[in-house]
């Protein structure tokens, strides 16, 4: 069963989860949105590694 | 995904090229009827699309393999390609696509089919942006899949005849998973997988950082700091000692000479002291000098044999006359430039003069080696005086050690007869006094001893004390890291659960939300009390409710249909609504097409006309092939008012006896069958004008 009853409350964990984590959760869903847009099938860790690094500092 | 248009060239029964079959897409006029008799290329089309954008077909398309049509093999040469495509034009997400798949038959033989070799297909893709630039795409397959899911294209691109297998696949899971990618899912799926691979990587690096010990390294330093603070204070002390045992032994001589009769002992015991101190102090001084000589010239008396090489070196090239090179290159090269000799002859190019003259430069080459030798030479000569300086400085200064060495035992041992002497006097307090003395240089001696010790280990001390400062800082910096990199783990863990949280809530919300809205599809459309159902694994079934009780109910070939249409409107429908909320996470997925071949195959009048009214309204762009029979009042009553692009399949039949066939449409007949006015059979793509 499911806890998620409506599309409303679907990303309210993520909303709650600290503001790191939503820099994370907010930047890799971009970067691989766009890999998938640009059909790209490279190596992606460095990039990965990057955001959480950035994210905490 | 919006289809725009569709060109053949000879595919199946359309020989050659066909016009351009543009395809409605207007919001409110979303509908193209294809109207066409059985057999004339209406299940073509449909699988010219999936072939084009899928190399796929459906099942009714029998000889799927031989899409090349006959006449243009027929026409042929002998094993020359004849080419077959299919070119979809669609736009997407504000971008316009041209996909074309292309094959290529040979005949082999002029005795029929069984003689034509046909090829595997080659699939290109083109894109064009906003500044309409036409640009080849790579991987057009995946792009393509990207928009519009192979695994689900059997939803959009149908025969409705045979529709109802959507209900009996037994492919539910792929069903799932396609529907899970129209979604988006692939992106969380991804970014959970790669979110995995870094933290791997972070857990690594931490792995690397080592293990800070910064308090056990501190109290290893305190421990140090106190044994070294003891060990200064007793330095102390034993100075302090020393000061103390060297001003009693002043006082015992002065005592000792106060007793009188041994006046000109002490006055010797005293000089001969001072000439000790002297020796001691000169020894010291030597010694010092010594170190500083080997540490600072001890290096060239190593350098014999490297000396011994290079005079061989310099020997050699003397002795080949190479050197010295009396000659300079600039010399030789201006000579050259000016075509002329010192002896006043003409050097002109290539002749025997000049390549005389030219050979003199790689003599000359060796000026700069002279030179570097020469420099070489002077250093080689002065580190064979410092070696022989070297020795002859150590030779003496051993020698001085030596002879102060034996100067200083002469001393220590006239001051032991003279303290003998002392010893054995018929005077009482002068034997006390010089036994006293005796205890005061072994007291001194012990003292000097440990400060000697003492002093050892206060250094070592320091050194150590050093040593672990710098330890100290390295682990002080490492702690901060792991604390950075533990932080960093745990924040990519958190991200992790909650995408996949995110992820299953996802699926389930949305298989929920479909499972309502094929109820509400289902429902408009039949009149029976029957509820479709969703499972976890998107098994698509239908219930009915007896006694309170849901059990299965038995569905009719009519049903099943109904079913599969509400399935794939509810999935049309729901994939929308996500998109309008930014909830799908793959490409833009809110406008899709629906391509049908008879669409109303089993269904009764009641249900052509729901399912007519139903479909335009949840596919945002319609293409129906009809046959004159399916095209009924009912279809076209519900159907007219959206259709914005209608054509006609003319079969020219080469049959002797060709029965024709018409359709009138807005008033105007169309024919539908008639005599091919050439030996061969062929369908022709005519535009209905709607006036």
């Amino acid at each position: 069963m499911s806890k998620v009853q409506s599309l409303s409350s679907l990303h309210e964990p993520i909303e709650k989860a600290p503001l790191e984590v939503q820099q994370i959760i907010r930047n890799v869903l971009k970067i691989e949105k766009d890999r998938l847009d640009k059909n790209e099938l490279g190596r992606i860790n460095e990039d990965i590694l990057k955001i959480v690094k950035e994210a905490v500092q | 995904m919006k289809l725009i248009s569709i060109k053949l060239f000879n595919f199946r029964c359309f020989y050659q090229q066909t016009p351009e079959i543009v395809l409605a897409r207007l919001d409110d006029r979303n509908i193209t009827i294809m109207h066409g008799n059985n057999g004339t290329g209406k299940t073509s089309l449909l699988n010219a699309f999936t072939w084009a954008l899928y190399e796929k077909f459906t099942s009714a398309f029998g000889d799927s393999d031989q899409l090349v049509n006959r006449q243009a093999i027929a026409e042929s040469q002998l094993n020359q390609p004849v080419e077959c495509w299919a070119e979809v034009l669609f736009e997407h997400d504000g971008k316009r696509y041209r996909v074309r798949r292309l094959t290529r038959a040979y005949k082999l033989a002029n005795n029929g089919e069984k003689n034509i070799q046909y090829n595997k297909s080659e699939l290109f893709l083109q894109v064009a942006g906003d500044d309409g630039r036409w640009v080849t795409q790579n991987h057009p397959e995946a792009v393509i899949n990207g928009i519009l899911p192979k695994s689900l294209h059997q939803y959009f691109f149908f025969d409705g005849e045979r529709i109802e297998q959507i209900v009996r696949s037994d492919n539910r899971n792929e069903i799932a998973e396609a529907t899970k990618k129209l979604l988006g899912v692939q992106v969380l799926d991804n970014a959970i997988k790669h979110l995995k691979e870094a933290r791997k990587s972070l857990e690594d690096e931490l792995k690397n950082i080592g293990d800070a010990q910064t308090k056990t390294l501190i109290l290893q330093k305190q421990k140090l700091e106190s044994d070294s603070a003891e060990c200064e204070l007793r330095i102390k002390e034993i100075e302090q000692e020393l000061d103390a045992q060297n001003q009693l032994k002043v006082s015992c001589n002065q005592r000792l000479t106060e007793l009188g009769g041994i006046d000109e002992i002490q006055k010797r015991r005293e000089a001969l002291e001072q000439q000790e101190r002297e020796n001691r102090s000169n020894l010291r001084g030597l010694k010092n000098q010594l170190k500083t000589d080997i540490s600072t010239k001890g290096y060239s008396v190593f350098l014999t044999s490297a000396i011994a090489d290079f005079r061989g070196l310099v020997e050699g090239l003397h002795e080949r006359g190479e050197l010295p090179a009396d000659i300079k290159q600039t010399f030789v090269v201006d000579l050259l430039e000016r075509r002329k000799c010192i002896c006043g002859a003409a050097l002109h190019d290539g002749s025997p003069n000049y390549e005389q003259v030219k050979s003199w430069l790689e003599k000359a080459g060796l000026a700069d080696v002279e030179t570097a030798t020469l420099k070489l030479e002077g250093f080689v000569d002065e580190v064979e005086k410092q070696a022989t300086d070297f020795w002859q400085g150590i030779d003496t200064k051993q020698s001085s050690i030596n002879h102060l060495k034996t100067a200083i035992s002469r001393l220590e041992l006239e001051l032991e007869t003279i303290s003998e002497q002392l010893r054995k006097s018929p005077i009482e307090d002068i034997r006390l006094m010089q036994t006293r003395l005796d205890e005061i240089d072994r007291k001194v001696e012990d003292l000097t001893l440990e400060k000697g010790k003492k002093l050892q280990k206060w250094t070592d001390y320091q050194g150590q004390i050093e040593n672990l400062q710098k330890q100290i800082k390295s682990s002080k910096q490492n702690e901060g890291k792991q604390r950075l990199a533990q932080k960093r783990i745990d924040a990519a863990q958190q991200a992790i659960d909650l995408l996949s949280e995110l992820k299953a809530n996802r699926n389930e919300l949305f298989r929920k939300q479909l499972e309502t809205r094929i109820c509400e599809i289902f429902s408009q459309i039949s009149f029976k009390a029957q509820t479709p159902r969703l499972s976890e694994k998107y098994e698509l079934s239908l219930v009915e409710t007896v006694a309170g009780q849901e059990v299965q109910s038995g569905a009719s070939t009519g049903e099943n249909q109904i079913l599969s249409l509400s399935f794939i409107g509810s999935i049309i429908d729901r994939v929308r609504e996500w998109s309008k909320s930014g909830l799908v996470m793959g490409p833009d997925s809110s406008t899709f097409p629906m391509v049908m071949d008879s669409p109303f195959g089993s269904l009764d009048e009641i249900y052509r006309r729901q399912v007519a009214r139903l479909i335009p309204q949840l596919a945002n762009q319609l293409v129906v092939m009809v046959s004159k029979t399916q095209w009924r009042v009912e279809v076209a009553e519900e159907m007219t008012p959206r259709v914005g692009k209608e054509y006609v399949f003319v079969f020219n039949s080469n049959k002797p006896d060709t029965q024709t066939d018409d359709i009138v449409l807005y008033g105007k007949n169309y024919p539908l069958v008639r005599k091919s006015a050439y030996e061969y059979e062929y369908t022709e793509v005519l535009e209905v004008n709607h006036g």
